[in-house]
């Protein structure tokens, strides 16, 4: 059996080959690296040969005593749910839309102009929240003023932060994510349109039996791919953007981690922190895959 | 003529909403663009804030690319983009079509194990250890094979390979068909949209590589392009006490992400025409 | 492409790859450590001979004559291309070495990249490090014991002095070569066209300056008839305030300095109540920046430029170097700053905190160099190069004779190509004397230079601390800062201060730290008079 099925699928065992090799050598192979977690890393043992932890789970109790530890999860938690909700749909939004229209031209120079955010690095967004919304001398805070109403500390409340992170993340990722729905989009099989024209249907219609079933199973796969990562509610973004006034609710796992792991040279702490997201991180894609499979979608 | 009337709002809404979009993210465009050629005095004498540039200059842009480092920045970022982008794409594909046959044997193991390096790392102390063990530590290869593949990618290629029509396959196999032939010939053409789009991921990714090379390369001139703009950008983020550092102004930051980014914008409108709906697969059939 | 072809191809890159595991697993992956670092060509030269101490002229050295290879890193920027490093030919000259240093814009990057080469068994020949990274490596065995090198290190040494050789000692060994002392570069700048407009004097107490920032938000100094001005900036609370904080004797917060003879920690300084009331009858004026705590970076600086604050606590290159005139000049042609000294308040006027126990910058060697004598003998030499002050000090500091630089009498004259190597910081190893190299390099500052430098300071000690096992420094770092910054914004009432105190002693752990710096701090003689 095993034997028939090798000669039948021997050519795609063959294609699997070197991608495996891959995996084994740069992704497999380092994995041994994740003892640390329950390790003293000392750098002149090396990681194999460095003290077990006394007892096994001594990092992760540095980091569950924390005082901080409730906040850390809970912003860490709510960033990036609100991560996910407002950044899955408006690129698919953008993606139907760009899809329906009809001048050839306009729909090339807005896919472009929303392009462009994503290759400025946070430092530059950065720069331009602050022209924008400063409290003093920002263009929006400017305008409010004139308006007769008074300055907003937008960037140093802890009301508004959690708002303008997701929103220059929104903001940052509409095109690029988009491009994605795009390419599923074009790979409909324009005869079913062509049939429901024939039918009379309207183009909400179409949209709505056709496009998003179309692109489905891509929205389902980056879904679960996003739950995934859960747990990072994106380091570079906050670490850049934040300051002391709304640590309560921007200091998130990673900023943590980095102030007091990296910083501090606790290797081990910062791999027991990374274990324990990636476990929950691989617990909610089990789950979701599973609630997936039932609708036919599902990443296996 | 209901229809008509209720089709032409309908395009006035898209249209609306898109020029919307396109309005929110041409303004901090200009924005980077003005104050990449304007003085920086001059900037901040309009509050930091502009959108029309003013006496306009390109002295940023010179002072840049007359910098030693940065023409062989360039080198060697076209060069990894180019070479890293092929590799991606071959070793992608190559494991995305047979984890799209949904009875190949053992295809839930392998698909496991790709998802499970999305989430699980070793660190990147042993990942360091196995590049160096490699051989590849001070080499333009260190910053293309350690991230040969995305399996992000490779799931979205297998995902679109999926919704190929099945007697494609068939027939092909019928006619007698080698599966590599069919990969190559039949299924490769089909792809056009979803190879260009995650060659589009690939080639981004390669043209911001970054973190890899800080790690695995030490030698000055091997350095891509954006850790030379990284050099710039930090600047400005750290006070430095040290009375010999020039501080670059907003101006030559802003004209550096200029440099970096403009090939990369350059590129994408000549990738959109693959997004165009149903073109291959339509041209193919009829 | 016929299929056989691509089968071919494929096969062959699995198979470089499959050689890459096998190599990969026969090394183990993991004991990097012990196994040699180099990989240049010159390392495998072992017949080299150590007996050469005549460290100020390495040319005398009795070696193989080899060109060695010499990999330094560090954190820095501008760095030109290798070729056109002038810096760099001249100094694979006079050592006869290639010389290759790799710089790194970002610090984190920096300290990421170096943990995991230390990690990882690829050690640089000589490489920047912070305190706490000097603890941990040397604790660990992976620098060398400098300590019965340090008669093959005499010119290094001596450059820096022995109060600075002793700040690279971890328990009584020498692990790092600390670079020569600062000086302070911070004051008060403040806008003497404002002052003039409103008929103002420079403030002199720290009841003038509540007076003169609340005149420059509230009296419209810049006469556009728009409230759009505030009195004082700074970076956070600690910068802007600094000098206020010095007015009441106080350290900056977390600070630790003698006060009359015993050891003062500012937070449990009595005076920091008074301070923290002063600082909030200041903000709640309205004069003072509102996005005080989120100036990062060089955001004070900019809103000074912009002509949005009249009064900011700021070093002089970011004020008065010619670019930086030329900024200011380009907002507002009749903006003028100058420096002022601090107010003075119930105990004097101090100009905020200067850090005694800190070094602008050391460097280590790691211990696996001690294997290859040669190469480690070219390092010292490199070290005390870079030291003599009539040879290779010169080089690192100005660049090269007759082109960047000339000599009238002792008198060191730039030329007008010193330009060409502005970078020649990142050479000083060993720092440079700091106040002579100023004015030489930044004539049209000395003024300024010298200003800064003769204010008074709080001298504190916490570079001669190390933190104690358990105490999460980040945490209780936070803390601190986030309950001053409510006190100072009256979000929590002073009347709590004590209560303050008992939580950052408790769950902060506070307690463990200030134990650690009475005894590491006693023991260097600190607090006993």
């Amino acid at each position: 059996m095993a034997l028939a099925a090798l000669r039948k699928f021997w050519p795609f065992y063959v294609m699997l080959l070197p991608g495996v090799v891959f995996y084994l050598v740069f992704r497999y192979f380092p994995m041994y690296g994740m003892v640390i977690a329950f390790k003293d890393f000392s750098m002149m043992d090396g990681i194999l040969h460095s003290p077990w932890a006394n007892p096994w789970y001594k990092h992760f109790e540095t980091f569950y005593q924390s005082p901080y530890f409730g906040e850390l999860l809970r912003n860490t938690l709510l960033i990036s749910l609100y991560k996910l909700v407002w950044g899955t749909i408006p690129p698919i939004l953008l993606a139907l839309l760009l899809n329906e229209c009809r001048i050839r031209w306009l729909r090339s120079i807005v896919q472009t102009l929303t392009y462009m955010p994503h290759f400025l690095s946070w430092v530059i967004i950065f720069g331009i929240l602050i022209a924008l919304f400063s409290q003093n001398g920002g263009i929006v805070n400017r305008w409010l003023v004139e308006a007769g109403g008074s300055s907003y500390p937008f960037l140093t409340s802890t009301e508004t932060f959690r708002s303008v992170l997701v929103g220059s993340e929104v903001w940052q990722n509409l095109g690029w994510g988009a491009i994605i729905y795009l390419a599923a989009i074009a790979g409909i099989d324009p005869t079913l349109y062509e049939a429901a024209r024939v039918d009379g249907a309207s183009r909400l219609r179409m949209i709505w039996h056709i496009t998003i079933p179309g692109i489905r199973s891509v929205i389902v796969l980056l879904f679960i791919l996003k739950l995934g990562h859960l747990l990072d509610a994106g380091f570079d973004q906050i670490y850049i953007l934040y300051n002391i006034q709304v640590y309560p609710v921007a200091d998130i796992l990673d900023t943590w981690v980095y102030r007091t792991g990296l910083q501090q040279l606790n290797f081990s702490l910062a791999s027991a922190v990374g274990l324990f997201k990636s476990l929950i991180g691989m617990a909610l894609v089990l789950f979701a895959n599973n609630v997936a499979k039932r609708w036919g979608e599902g990443i296996w | 003529m209901v229809k008509g009337l209720e089709d032409r709002l309908f395009n006035v809404l898209v249209y609306a909403v898109l020029v919307f979009c396109a309005l929110l993210a041409i303004f901090p465009i200009l924005y980077v663009i003005s104050v990449s050629i304007t003085p920086f005095g001059e900037v901040l004498r309009n509050g930091g804030f502009i959108l029309i540039p003013r006496d306009v200059t390109f002295s940023a842009y010179k002072t840049l690319l007359t910098q030693s480092n940065l023409p062989q920045a360039f080198k060697v970022t076209v060069l990894i983009t180019v070479v890293g982008t092929a590799v991606n794409l071959i070793l992608t594909g190559l494991m995305a079509y047979p984890l799209s046959r949904k009875n190949l044997p053992g295809r839930r193991i392998f698909l496991l194990m790709i998802v499970f390096t999305l989430i699980f790392s070793g660190g990147l102390i042993p990942t360091y250890l196995i590049v160096k063990s490699v051989g590849l530590i001070d080499s333009i290869w260190a910053m293309i094979l350690p991230n040969a593949i995305w399996s992000f990618n490779v799931l979205i290629m297998k995902s679109f390979f999926e919704g190929l029509p099945e007697e494609l396959f068939e027939s092909a196999r019928i006619d007698g068909a080698k599966e590599f032939r069919i990969l190559f010939q039949i299924v490769t053409p089909l792809s056009v949209p979803v190879i260009m789009t995650i060659g589009l991921f690939y080639l981004v990714g390669h043209w911001n590589e970054f973190f890899q090379a800080i790690f695995y390369v030490t030698d000055r001139t091997l350095f891509p392009l954006q850790v030379i703009v990284r050099e710039i950008l930090m600047q400005s983020q750290q006070t430095l006490e040290n009375a010999d550092n020039i501080t670059p102004t907003q101006t030559l930051q802003m004209a550096s992400v200029m440099i970096a980014s403009l090939p990369v914008l350059v590129v994408y409108p000549f990738i959109q025409k693959y997004f165009t709906k149903g073109m291959l697969l339509g041209s193919i059939k009829g | 492409m016929s299929s056989k072809s691509i089968k071919r191809t494929a096969l062959l890159s699995s198979i470089a790859l499959l050689g890459a595991v096998v190599s990969g697993c026969g090394n183990g992956g993991d004991s990097e450590a012990s196994s040699s670092p180099s990989n240049s060509p010159s390392s495998s030269s072992s017949a080299s001979n150590p007996a050469s101490t005549d460290a100020a002229t390495p040319q005398a050295t009795a070696d193989s004559g080899k060109k060695i290879k010499l990999e330094v890193i560090e954190t820095g920027n501008n760095l030109p291309a290798p070729d056109q490093d002038i810096i760099k030919k001249e100094l694979d000259k006079a050592l006869n070495v290639d010389f290759n240093l790799t710089v790194y814009a970002s610090g984190d990057d920096y300290k990421n990249q170096l943990n995991v080469r230390m990690a990882s068994g690829n050690f640089p020949d000589l490489f920047a490090l912070d305190r706490q990274q000097l603890i941990e490596f040397s604790k660990q065995g992976l620098l060398l014991d400098l300590t019965p090198y340090m008669d093959r290190l005499k010119q290094a040494s001596e450059f820096i002095g022995e109060e600075n050789v002793k700040k690279g000692a971890v328990d009584g060994k020498i692990y790092a070569i600390s670079k020569s002392s600062q000086i302070p570069y911070n004051t008060y700048f403040i806008r003497k066209d404002w002052l003039d407009s409103l008929n103002l004097e420079v403030p002199k107490t720290i009841e003038d300056l509540k007076t003169v920032a609340a005149a420059f938000t509230n009296d419209d100094p810049d006469k556009n008839g728009k409230k759009d001005t505030f009195g004082l900036t700074g970076g956070e609370l600690n910068g802007a305030f600094a000098p206020v904080f010095g007015a009441f004797g106080v350290g900056s917060p977390g600070s630790i300095y003698e006060k009359d003879g015993k050891l003062m920690n500012a937070l449990y300084d009595p005076a920091m109540k008074d301070a923290l009331a002063f600082i909030k009858e200041m903000i709640d004026t309205g004069s003072v920046d509102p996005e005080l705590l989120a100036n990062t970076a060089l955001q004070h600086q900019e809103k000074a430029f912009k002509g949005q604050a009249g009064i900011v606590w700021i070093d002089w290159p970011n004020m008065t170097k010619e670019n930086m005139i030329e900024q200011i000049k380009a907002v507002n042609p009749k903006a003028e700053w100058i420096q002022m000294e601090p107010p003075a308040g119930p105990a004097g006027k101090f100009d905020g905190s200067w850090e005694i126990g800190n070094t602008p910058g050391r460097y280590a060697i790691p211990k696996a160099l001690e294997k290859d004598p040669e190469k480690l003998q070219r390092v010292f030499d490199l070290l005390n190069y870079v030291s003599d002050p009539k040879g290779g000090s010169l080089l690192v500091q100005f660049g090269v004779e007759g082109t960047h630089f000339t000599k009238d009498g002792d008198k060191i004259v730039m030329t007008d190509k010193a330009g060409e190597v502005g970078y020649s910081w990142l050479y000083q190893f060993t720092g440079r004397p700091e106040m002579s190299y100023l004015q030489t390099k930044f004539v049209p500052q000395a003024e300024f230079i010298k200003f800064a430098n003769d204010q008074p300071r709080i001298q504190t000690l916490n570079g001669f601390v190390d933190l104690p096992e358990g105490y999460v420094a980040s945490d209780a770092d936070r803390y601190i800062k986030e309950e001053l910054a409510k006190f100072a914004y009256g979000q929590r009432d002073l009347g709590e201060y004590d209560k303050f105190l008992k939580t950052l002693e408790t769950t902060m752990k506070y307690k463990l730290f200030m134990d650690a710096a009475q005894a590491q701090l006693t023991a260097l003689g600190y607090g006993n008079k």
